[in-house]
């Protein structure tokens, strides 16, 4: 055979293969596997009662390079809007409050729970991850977070590691990550169980506050059969520095009654009761174990996990979540969701506190807080998701879940008329989400 | 063949898979029975041991015999069948044994296609020169397979000689098979390939090479010099119609060395080199 010098190597090994084989091939269709996922969600949070609304927007960006190695990147915008309670209590009469910027006051009507209208923020959360594999069986990820809202800041460095045995069916993974965040209160931070102050008054007011996290985290996975895989965590966490919510206040009550103790406005306004600034305690320990069990049985997912945590505050919490995929058809799947959570209230939390000023009343304590969330409530959540394969081999999905939290104070912190009145409303929510998952 | 091989099919049923399964390895022993280098009872052991005397050759291995010729001259003499006899001296095991050059040229002179007579259908080699199909059989045993089961109405199925690999068509419910090519460390992945139809072969072996005082020696060899051909990626995977086409673009892209990519681009050829 000769070789005319005008004909591509290509061409001619075409035909050269044609009469080899005997048979004319269908021409190649490949490509290399998209380089860039994103993984994209609208979500929408919305308590009832005129209390929290969230619409959030993320979307995760995964760059892949050779060898395994990857770059993510994480963008999260979030607008809160809405009312949080204050942690001041009901009264049979109206309650007036100094807005946590001193610049005016707003009115709880008689009867209702306080709660601080004026709590709405964006925020803008980035992270970007390096993640690659080290040696044969190792994998490393190093990345940084960052985040800003309108009165807080949060930089943050977590460093991961992760190492395969057994034939790859054990991995151990140790992980650190180590975050400061600073707190620039609207109105300034005010000093911790000082009074609420009449409007334009900010003389228990200071600038910003800090705090630092170090998270620590080891685990491990184990395949147990082709059908079940397991995992179990430990993880602590320390937290130092300014703790407190800066927007949180105490009714200070009649020792009998139950009723908060009447104060007298001043020309500008203020509050009508005396009300005190919570103090929590400025450092945090919690230890947290979390075991999971993914089960697969004949194309359908259980996954099942609990997790314990316990911290230095007496908050005890255990959570139980089930998730089971159920696939309808090879394109689209169905997954109902369930989660149980019940928590015991921190040692300090108060639902009211005794008069300061008062030489025959109980001390006050050195910490104190009514933050809802430092109380004792259990919580349900129960929702689920439907998802598909585009006709393109993207992912879509929405998800819709209901939550509700029902919490209790303990008895002996209730005093006389407080115990006609409901001191811990229930909180019902609803999430809605759509997700997107494509390649580029 | 010396590597896993594999065959994946969307046969509905274990028996039509075993049937499939048989099908293709039946093909893929026969091929190699017949032109294995390491038996004494096959063609390449006659032409191998006839001391200069001439073999004339079956259809299926004149065939061979054309396409190598057609290989040797797109080459530039490089792509050689005679040029296994270097692996007596050349041995990629990690060391730094690296041959004398005196052995390597002692040995040059059992090299080159230019030194036999082929006319169809009759072989004539000059006595210790031996021919080597192993770097055709294994991508021709994968193209034989596709076809084979093409002819018996299979599923969509994909054929993997070793990491040659074709495929008999896209498969039914998923975008494309997906194919990931290893990277240096065991069990990596250097990238992922979605196949949809054709074939993917990757040369060169990261792991097959000797090192002497800092130089590193790769192992593919120049059969025009004797030496191991300088700068050449350290692996070529090459996209194409059937798994021959792009095992002889991997090996002849390997084979230009510092050039490989310059070849694959003006060739136009869909490819993912390594250095």
């Amino acid at each position: 055979m000769t070789i005319s010098k005008e004909r591509s190597v290509t061409a001619t090994l075409a035909a050269a293969t044609c009469t080899l084989l005997g048979t004319v091939p269908a021409p190649v269709d490949a490509q290399e596997e998209p380089k860039w996922d994103f993984n994209t969600s609208v979500l929408y949070y919305g308590e009832d009662g005129d209390r929290v609304q969230d619409a959030s927007l993320k979307a995760l960006i995964r760059r892949m390079f050779v060898d395994d190695r990857y770059l993510t990147l994480g963008i999260t915008v979030d607008t809160l809007t809405g009312a949080t309670p204050s942690g001041a209590i009901r009264q049979d009469g109206a309650q007036t409050f100094t807005r946590p910027s001193g610049n005016g006051s707003y009115v709880v009507p008689a009867g209702e729970h306080p709660l601080d209208d004026t709590f709405h923020d964006t925020r803008v959360a980035l992270s970007a991850n390096w993640t690659q594999p080290t040696g044969r069986a190792g994998l490393f990820d190093v990345g940084t977070s960052f985040s800003k809202e309108y009165d807080y800041t949060h930089l943050g460095v977590n460093a991961r590691y992760a190492h395969d045995f057994n034939k790859r069916n054990t991995t151990l993974s140790a992980g650190i990550s180590f975050s400061q965040d600073s707190v620039d209160p609207v109105g300034g931070s005010p000093r911790p169980l000082s009074e609420m102050l009449d409007v334009g008054d900010i003389s228990n007011r200071s600038g910003s506050e800090d705090k630092d996290i170090i998270d620590v985290v080891v685990g491990i996975t184990q395949v147990i059969n082709p059908k079940l895989i397991v995992q179990a965590n430990y993880s602590l966490s320390q937290s130092d520095g300014y703790l407190n919510n800066p927007y949180k206040v105490l009714s200070v009550v009649d020792p009998i009654t139950g009723d908060t103790l009447a104060r007298t406005p001043g020309i500008e306004g203020g509050p009508s009761g005396i009300f005190l600034f919570e103090n929590r305690p400025d450092t945090r320990t919690q230890h947290s174990i979390y075991t999971q069990a993914k089960y697969y049985m004949g194309g359908k997912v259980l996954d099942v996990s609990y997790r314990y945590m316990t911290d230095d505050w007496e908050i005890d919490s255990h959570t139980v979540d089930l998730r089971y995929r159920w696939p309808l058809g090879s394109e689209k799947y169905l997954e109902p969701h369930l989660r149980f959570y019940t928590q015991s209230e921190a040692e300090f939390y108060r639902l009211s506190l005794p008069d300061p000023n008062d030489p025959n009343g109980a001390p006050l304590p050195a910490y104190a807080s009514s933050d809802y969330r430092l109380g004792n409530f259990d919580a349900i959540t129960a929702g689920l998701k439907y998802g598909w394969t585009t006709k393109n081999g993207n992912e879509m999905s929405v998800r819709l879940e209901w939550y509700r939290q029902t919490g209790t104070i303990p008895a002996d912190q209730i005093i006389g008329n407080q115990a006609n009145r409901d001191n811990y409303p229930d909180l019902n929510a609803v999430i809605a989400q759509f997700s997107y998952r494509f390649d580029l | 063949m010396g590597s896993p091989c594999e065959l994946i099919t969307e046969a509905g049923s274990r028996d039509r898979a075993r049937d499939l399964a048989r099908l293709v390895a039946d093909e893929v022993w026969r091929i190699e029975d017949k032109f294995s280098r390491y038996r004494d009872d096959n063609i390449v052991h006659r032409i191998n041991t006839a001391a200069g005397r001439g073999v004339e050759v079956d259809e299926e291995t004149a065939g061979l015999l054309d396409f190598a010729v057609t290989l040797y001259e797109l080459s530039d003499r490089k792509f050689d069948i005679t040029s296994g006899v270097l692996r007596a001296v050349w041995r990629f095991d990690g060391s730094d044994r690296v041959p004398e050059p005196e052995a390597v040229r002692g040995i040059l002179d059992k090299v080159g296609w230019d030194k036999v007579s082929w006319q169809r259908p009759v072989l004539t080699m000059p006595a210790g020169m031996e021919i080597d199909l192993g770097g055709i059989g294994k991508e021709y045993a994968a193209d034989r397979a596709i076809n084979l089961l093409r002819a018996a109405g299979a599923p969509p199925s994909l054929v993997n000689l070793g990491g040659d690999l074709a495929v008999s068509g896209p498969p039914s419910n998923r975008r494309a098979w997906k194919v990931a090519i290893e990277g240096d460390l065991e069990g990596s992945h250097d990238r992922l390939i979605e196949l949809r139809q054709g074939a993917l072969t990757t040369s060169g072996d990261a792991r097959r090479y000797l090192l002497r005082k800092g130089v590193r020696y790769g192992h593919i060899l120049d059969p025009t010099t004797g030496w191991p051909v300088p700068d050449a990626p350290r692996s070529v995977t090459v996209a194409a119609d059937t798994c021959t086409q792009a095992g002889m673009i991997s090996t002849m892209a390997m084979l230009r060395g510092q050039g490989a990519e310059q070849f694959l681009a003006e060739e136009g050829i869909q490819s993912w080199c390594r250095r």
